[in-house]
């Protein structure tokens, strides 16, 4: 009797002792599994699609998971990103590594823009305000024709090598691309992690709990929001900068607000407010998405049933249900 | 009871590690190799198009038909044998979806080629994928910009008509015909710019007046607010340049609304599909333009001899404009590749170049400097009674002969000649 109460409490301690290694380690976990991802992908682009949704997601996931407010408006801030990257090599001739900037850039601008007006509304007073906010970006580019193509969307965003201190890379190798473009995806998962587990990281978590206590703990409530947002600004404009030189062009559908209400089915899918939740949420999605129209044509039928029964089963999403067992 | 399940166990693995072992006996023999080497790799052809959305009916006849000209290029021998294949990809009308699938077609799948597409946008994204990745890619969608030397690269080709052209031949057989007062309504996308530009510069012509053009979002399900604007213009002619369901929305509207009474209602483009959709009382008198009718079979051979496979393979099914289109688009590429009695992508664009074809619509052929192909384009009306059968639903008023003079000039795209 005492023994079996004995090892049970061992091996909770050790899965406990696991669970705190991983998240520890999180960042460096996600890296590993990204490395060997395109191996169980039916194609690259598509892994790389994944990567680049789901590090869209995961600076969505700061301000939805994080911060607690729901935007829907991400999608200015992804197609923001996309476009000054884009621009920058077409009509600038920029290396890539100044249109990846300018596109990070891009992302950080709009998002205090749009910040700065919308920040003080709540719930859904701030969906609707972002989501305004966003179509009015929308439009912006869609009549800015001579730069952003308008209707028939930028072309020509053509990057065939990346010179890396004198290292020619074949960006037009698709497992290279994807290599290439992972290696920005990890090192913005380590910034969010470190954003994450700083003091700035607790505030953020405190504003989202209780937004009385943390004003009266001291904390700026409006400038910790401010901040969020524009950093998570900076996720989604590196996100759509990447975007650009993938699948190089822009079409003016990045800035429309069904990207942003994907990105919102996205992180529920995965689990908001969970650290690796927004990528599991971008695979899910978007493999369903391509096996299932492979197949048939009604194929919205299928993923639209599959979603259901992720919403029934995982309330808190597949990963955030999944981690949720584990720490018990 | 515990020792037999464990022999279970045992004869299971056992019986699976036989099986596995046979089976990499069996795959890595020189038998095995042999088949493999008497079959060569097929020929592929990448035929992204929206399956799923508004031009879903349209697309699944460029389907239809491309599957014809590929089974029909099979039965002929292939080349020396080499059969072909079309790798169909549903692009959900999307450009960034759309540039996914033609990386996928590209590095996946490996194709040859590409044929497809069914929008401008969308044409101008998988353009921009396969040119830098030197795969021909033939477009069978209506665009201007893609044969502007800015889009266009010698591995893009167009096998359907340009805005330019389709609104043109329109402009000149009605601008002549119904009068000089003339007014827009226009799908606000590229689509509706191009044809609104071409009815305009056509217009010059005929000194037409333009009265307004009232701009509408693309997937609009009410008109009712803009016809009457447009009624108190008082145009002879109202020009709607839109496509699909918008099309047949805004013409039911109109047809109720009684503007034909007084306005003739012109369309750069009846889609064939949208005519059956909608039904005969919606199209009611509309003349507008397409690349193909059936019809035309007593006129040209080619299309009695297409019409007749595509019935055959389809149950007495009659083509559509589209879905000829998508005919053209997969037979060039496909005769391209038999003349030039490969694959390689320069001979094949080489054979392109030189094609003088006319396989369903009369003569045809590619223009040198932007791979546009020049050809007829007819000006239809719909039709209400006396149908021979339930595809027979337009009648040919004219039809434009395939001149390079319709088109715009090399220079003025941008080409250096």
């Amino acid at each position: 009797m005492t023994e079996a109460t004995e090892s049970i409490k061992q091996s909770q301690t050790s899965a406990v002792g696991w669970y705190e290694f991983a998240t520890r380690h999180r960042a460096s976990l996600a890296a590993a599994a990204i490395l060997i991802f395109p191996l169980i992908m039916p194609f690259t682009a598509l892994a790389v699609n994944i990567l680049i949704y789901g590090l869209y997601a995961l600076g969505f996931n700061l301000v939805f998971g994080y911060l607690g407010l729901l935007s829907f408006g991400h999608a200015a801030l992804f197609g923001t990103g996309a476009y000054l990257c884009g621009i920058a090599v077409v009509h600038f001739d920029w290396p890539w590594y100044a249109a990846i900037a300018a596109g990070v850039f891009g992302g950080l601008l709009i998002a205090l823009l749009i910040g700065v007006l919308a920040i003080r509304t709540r719930g859904i007073y701030f969906a609707m305000v972002t989501m305004a906010l966003s179509q009015c970006i929308y439009y912006v580019f869609y009549q800015a024709v001579d730069w952003t193509g308008g209707e028939n969307g930028l072309r020509g965003i053509n990057v065939r090598t990346i010179d890396l201190f004198g290292l020619q890379i074949d960006f037009i190798n698709p497992l290279v691309r994807y290599y290439a473009i992972a290696a920005f995806v990890i090192a913005a998962l380590f910034v969010m992690s470190r954003i994450l587990a700083s003091p700035f990281g607790a505030a953020i978590e405190a504003v989202r709990e209780n937004e009385m206590r943390a004003r009266a703990s001291g904390y700026d409530v409006t400038l910790t929001r401010l901040l969020t947002f524009v950093l998570s600004g900076g996720f989604c404009g590196l996100a759509g900068a990447l975007q650009a030189l993938h699948l190089s062009i822009v079409p003016i559908e990045m800035l429309h607000y069904e990207t942003s209400g994907l990105v919102v089915m996205i992180a529920l899918l995965g689990g908001m407010g969970t650290f690796f939740g927004p990528m599991i949420g971008a695979a899910v999605y978007l493999v369903l998405e391509n096996l299932v129209s492979v197949w048939t044509v009604h194929w919205q039928l299928i993923v639209g049933a599959i979603f259901i029964a992720c919403v029934l089963f995982f309330p808190a999403g597949i990963w955030g249900t999944l981690i949720g067992r584990g720490r018990r | 009871m515990t020792k037999t399940v464990t022999k279970a166990g045992l004869l299971s693995r056992r019986r699976l590690l036989t099986t596995a072992s046979a089976g990499a006996v069996l795959a890595a023999s020189p038998f095995r190799i042999n088949l493999l080497q008497a079959e060569e790799a097929p020929i592929k052809i990448g035929f992204p198009v929206p399956l799923t959305g508004p031009y879903g009916a349209e697309a699944q006849d460029q389907v239809r038909a491309g599957q014809l000209a590929v089974a029909q290029f099979n039965d002929a021998g292939g080349l020396n044998g080499r059969k072909a294949e079309l790798v169909v990809r549903d692009d959900k009308l999307n450009p960034g979806e759309a540039a996914t699938r033609t990386l996928e077609l590209v590095e996946k799948e490996k194709v040859n080629f590409v044929v497809g597409s069914l929008s401008a946008a969308v044409q101008l994204a998988i353009n921009n994928v396969t040119k830098e990745r030197g795969i021909i890619f033939n477009s069978i969608s209506q665009s201007d910009a893609i044969n502007e030397a800015a889009d266009f690269s010698k591995y893009t080709f167009h096998e359907a008509l340009n805005p330019h052209m389709t609104s043109g031949a329109v402009g000149r057989y009605a601008f002549p015909k119904f009068g000089k007062k003339i007014a827009f309504l226009t799908a606000d996308y590229a689509y509706g710019h191009e044809m609104v530009r071409g009815f305009l510069e056509v217009g010059k012509e005929f000194n037409i007046e333009n009265l307004g053009d009232i701009r509408h979002p693309l997937g609009t399900t009410d008109f009712s607010t803009l016809l009457p604007r447009l009624q108190a213009l008082k145009p002879d002619i109202l020009c709607i340049s839109n496509f699909g369901r918008d099309q047949q929305i805004v013409l039911k509207q109109a047809t109720d609304f009684g503007v034909k009474k007084s306005i003739q209602i012109i369309a750069p483009l009846l889609s064939h599909a949208s005519r059956v959709a909608a039904g005969a009382q919606a199209f009611e008198g509309v003349v507008g333009g397409c690349s193909f009718y059936w019809g035309i079979e007593d006129k040209f051979a080619s299309t009695k001899a297409f019409n007749d496979a595509f019935r055959k393979m389809y149950d007495g099914k009659l083509p559509t404009d589209y879905g000829a289109l998508g005919y053209g688009g997969v037979r060039t590429v496909l005769e391209a590749v038999k003349s030039a009695g490969t694959v390689d992508t320069e001979k094949v664009i080489a054979a392109l170049e030189a094609l003088k074809y006319d396989y369903y619509k009369g003569p045809q052929y590619y223009r040198k400097c932007d791979h546009q192909s020049v050809q007829s384009v007819l000006v239809i009306k719909s039709k209400s009674k006396d149908m021979k059968n339930e595809s027979d639903v337009f009648e040919v008023l004219s039809t434009e002969e395939p001149s390079e003079k319709n088109l715009r000039t090399c220079e003025a795209l941008g080409h250096k000649s």
